[in-house]
């Protein structure tokens, strides 16, 4: 029986009004079909494509063109757009918030972009805190965080948070090649500070429905730094403890709150963890295969009895 | 034919429909508890963490299990005989996946999945260790017979399970094929898109009869997918790996492929998209609604090395200005009409479902927007270097 059918039939036996199945009917068939999703992709990658081709246009064209002459358009973009946002949001609230017109995400967070931009250009140009890039990024992140906070973006709210990372020496792109004691501890600090923020913002009902996001971030380089320090570090045993707890940690919060992508976290980076301490020094090729025959059974079987008992459907 | 019975899939699907209606208000509480007990399904599902979890796991345990067995029982066999218990082994992950949803009545769980998707690969590394490895001179032109097996069954398994991924596997699988027939580019180009034109042909009537039930978005994504497979197939600049290297610069590559060719398919890669969005807004489909607006910018995008002309550093300012005044001025046009509503369609939002898809996509991409939107910078100017955006704060930590 299709959902349609179902409807007219819950309507004969009056589960639902006529009204109601009418409309449900018409929301099931997509009547009106809306486009609103589409919509703003299409302002995001058109936001995307503009920033980019200004990135890539300065960067070509500055000698030629001039300071002032860059210099000024940057501004003159940065400025409508900041203006645009001033101008038309509404009364800042705590709770979660529409956005006052349906460009106006778009139009703040292309005004980050070109102040990142203008950033990079001037500092790069004259030198303004002589090469002082750390100062540029905390700065830019207190900003960042002010405009998601008043203007409820999480898109500007992620710019902050990555910008942040910046500032404690996260640079993703550099990851791979500075696993070192210093890039984890300044994960770790990072994560705590996050966290300690977005838990007092969260308790002081602060656009509480930012911390999924504060949790996912802080959750992903947190098992990132410790996984580093289980793999590289002179004190695995103590980055494994780390490593259970963590895991441990999330897994419950998973379950409480009933977030899966935390239970998702705790099993997939606790068994990559756990599994390299185990079989790293291994050279017993049917001890290897054995252990990931029976190790991915039992996490199965484990998960099984969670889906069971917390799991829900989408 | 298909192992979950529509009675199943059905009421499944009226379950998210009455839990998506509960969420956005437009049913109380009281209701939909009531409503609920008429959507109780045999199936059990899980939510997309879960699932996926339960993927990786049964995959490496199904890759364990079978290296396992070789390196127990079978000391260095030879090709022909890894390719026999390879097959059987298929055979072996076919049946559990079978079993999972017969017996534990198991749906988009992951661990079904994970099976099915290993019988095609074991199947596929089975039947070419088996028939083609071990003997020394074996025609090439009938090793056509292993991506040929590899898409029927990903097709069977598409089918089958109704698992969307094993669609766009199965015309992967395809792409291999023309190359075993014959050396020549242009005419592997044109077998493939024969063979997803012929895909079209297939689908498109099968899918007028599922209007409004449970399978119609597995055909619209199937029908979305053959699209834009077309459409990659006839954009050189993309579907030929050969001219990647020679991306953005001024040069026309013909000379792989005879110039009638080339540029009936540049012809071809301005004529589909309009096309596409033609049918997907006809049908009101989002899924090729997507891949028309998809194809449109790759068109665009791709249009100046087709053309050899040379990009300029400005052109993705004017793509951006052009895709948010295509946005403003759709979305304008359609608040502008009756109720917000015009042709059936509107740029309002009208589930919960769109608002938490951009919330989650917002952050992400907001996430890994810093290190995507910079780009290096020009060796033309060896002195001033700007750009390179490497980490968070829009580039700012970038190499200058």
């Amino acid at each position: 029986m299709t959902i349609l059918a179902r409807l007219e039939l819950w309507k004969e036996q009056g589960a639902i009004s006529t009204e109601q199945q009418a409309h449900l009917a018409s929301l099931s068939r997509e009547e009106p079909f809306s486009l609103s999703l589409e919509l703003n992709l299409l302002l995001y990658a058109g936001v995307l494509a503009f920033v980019a081709g200004l990135g890539w246009s300065i960067s070509t064209w500055s000698q030629q063109l001039g300071d002032v002459l860059i210099v000024t358009s940057i501004s003159v973009i940065l400025a409508a757009s900041f203006w645009y946002c001033f101008s038309r949001a509404a009364a800042w609230s705590g709770a979660e918030t529409a956005s006052p017109t349906p460009i106006f995400d778009y139009v703040l967070y292309l005004g980050c972009l070109v102040w990142c931009v203008e950033l990079a250009y001037l500092e790069n140009r004259f030198h303004v805190l002589s090469g002082q890039w750390d100062l540029y990024l905390l700065a830019t992140a207190l900003l960042f965080f002010l405009l998601a906070y008043r203007y409820d973006n999480r898109f500007v709210l992620s710019l902050a948070l990555s910008s942040l990372a910046g500032w404690f020496g996260l640079t993703i792109s550099h990851w791979p090649s500075h696993q070192d004691a210093t890039y984890r501890q300044y994960a770790l600090v990072y994560c705590l500070v996050v966290d300690t923020v977005g838990a007092i913002l969260h308790r002081l009902q602060l656009k509480p429905h930012f911390s999924t996001t504060y949790l996912n971030v802080t959750a992903n380089v947190l098992f990132w730094a410790i996984l580093s320090g289980v793999f590289d570090s002179q004190d695995r045993g103590l980055w494994l403890v780390g490593l259970l707890i963590a895991c441990a940690a999330c897994l419950v919060w998973g379950l409480k709150r009933r977030q899966f992508a935390f239970v998702a976290y705790a099993a997939i980076y606790g068994y990559v963890g756990v599994s390299w301490m185990l079989i790293r020094n291994a050279s017993d090729s049917t001890f290897i295969l054995a252990y990931f025959v029976f190790t991915a059974i039992a996490m199965i079987v484990i998960l099984l009895q969670i889906a069971r008992r917390f799991g829900r459907p989408e | 034919m298909r192992i979950y019975k529509e009675s199943s899939e059905e009421t499944l699907r009226a379950r998210k429909f009455l839990t998506q209606w509960t969420r956005d208000g437009y049913l109380s509480e009281e209701r939909y508890e009531r409503l609920e007990q008429d959507t109780v399904s045999d199936l059990r599902s899980t939510n997309i963490f879960l699932r996926l979890v339960f993927f990786f796991f049964t995959v490496i345990g199904a890759a364990a299990v079978v290296a396992l067995f070789f390196t127990i029982f079978l000391s260095r066999p030879s090709q022909q005989t890894t390719g026999i218990f390879l097959s059987i082994f298929a055979a072996v992950s076919y049946t559990a996946a079978e079993v999972a949803v017969s017996q534990a009545r198991l749906y988009r769980y992951g661990i079904e999945e994970a099976l099915a998707v290993c019988s095609v690969a074991f199947l596929c590394a089975g039947l070419g260790l088996a028939f083609f490895s071990a003997v020394p001179y074996s025609s090439r032109e009938i090793e056509f017979v292993i991506p040929a097996v590899g898409a029927i069954a990903s097709l069977w398994i598409w089918y089958r399970f109704n698992l969307w991924y094993a669609f766009p596997a199965a015309m992967i699988f395809a792409i291999f094929l023309p190359g075993y027939w014959t050396p020549s580019h242009s005419t592997q180009h044109v077998f493939i898109s024969v063979f997803y034109a012929a895909g079209l042909i297939c689908i498109v009537p099968v899918r007028s009869r599922h209007r409004f039930d449970y399978l119609e978005k597995a055909y619209s994504a199937s029908e979305a997918f053959l699209w834009l497979g077309i459409y990659l197939v006839f954009n050189l600049k993309i579907s030929d790996f050969r001219l990647l290297s020679h991306w953005g610069s001024a040069t026309r590559f013909t000379s792989e492929f005879a110039e009638p060719f080339y540029w009936t398919t540049w012809v071809l890669i301005w004529c589909l998209p309009p096309l596409i969005l033609k049918r997907g807004v006809r049908k009101k489909d989002r899924f090729i609604i997507a891949v028309g607006a998809i194809t449109t910018v790759l068109t665009l995008v791709t249009n100046k090395p087709y053309l050899g002309w040379q990009r300029h550093t400005w052109d993705p300012m004017l793509l951006g200005i052009a895709l948010t005044g295509v946005a403003l001025f759709l979305r304008r046009w359609l608040a502008l009409g009756p109720n917000g509503v015009r042709h059936g369609f509107t740029a309002a939002r009208l589930t919960g479902k769109d608002k938490h898809t951009m919330s989650v996509g917002s952050a992400v991409l907001g996430l890994i927007t810093p290190q995507s939107i910079t780009p290096d910078s020009q060796p033309t100017n060896p002195d001033f270097r700007f750009g390179g955006g490497g980490s968070g704060g829009g580039g700012a930590t970038g190499d200058y």
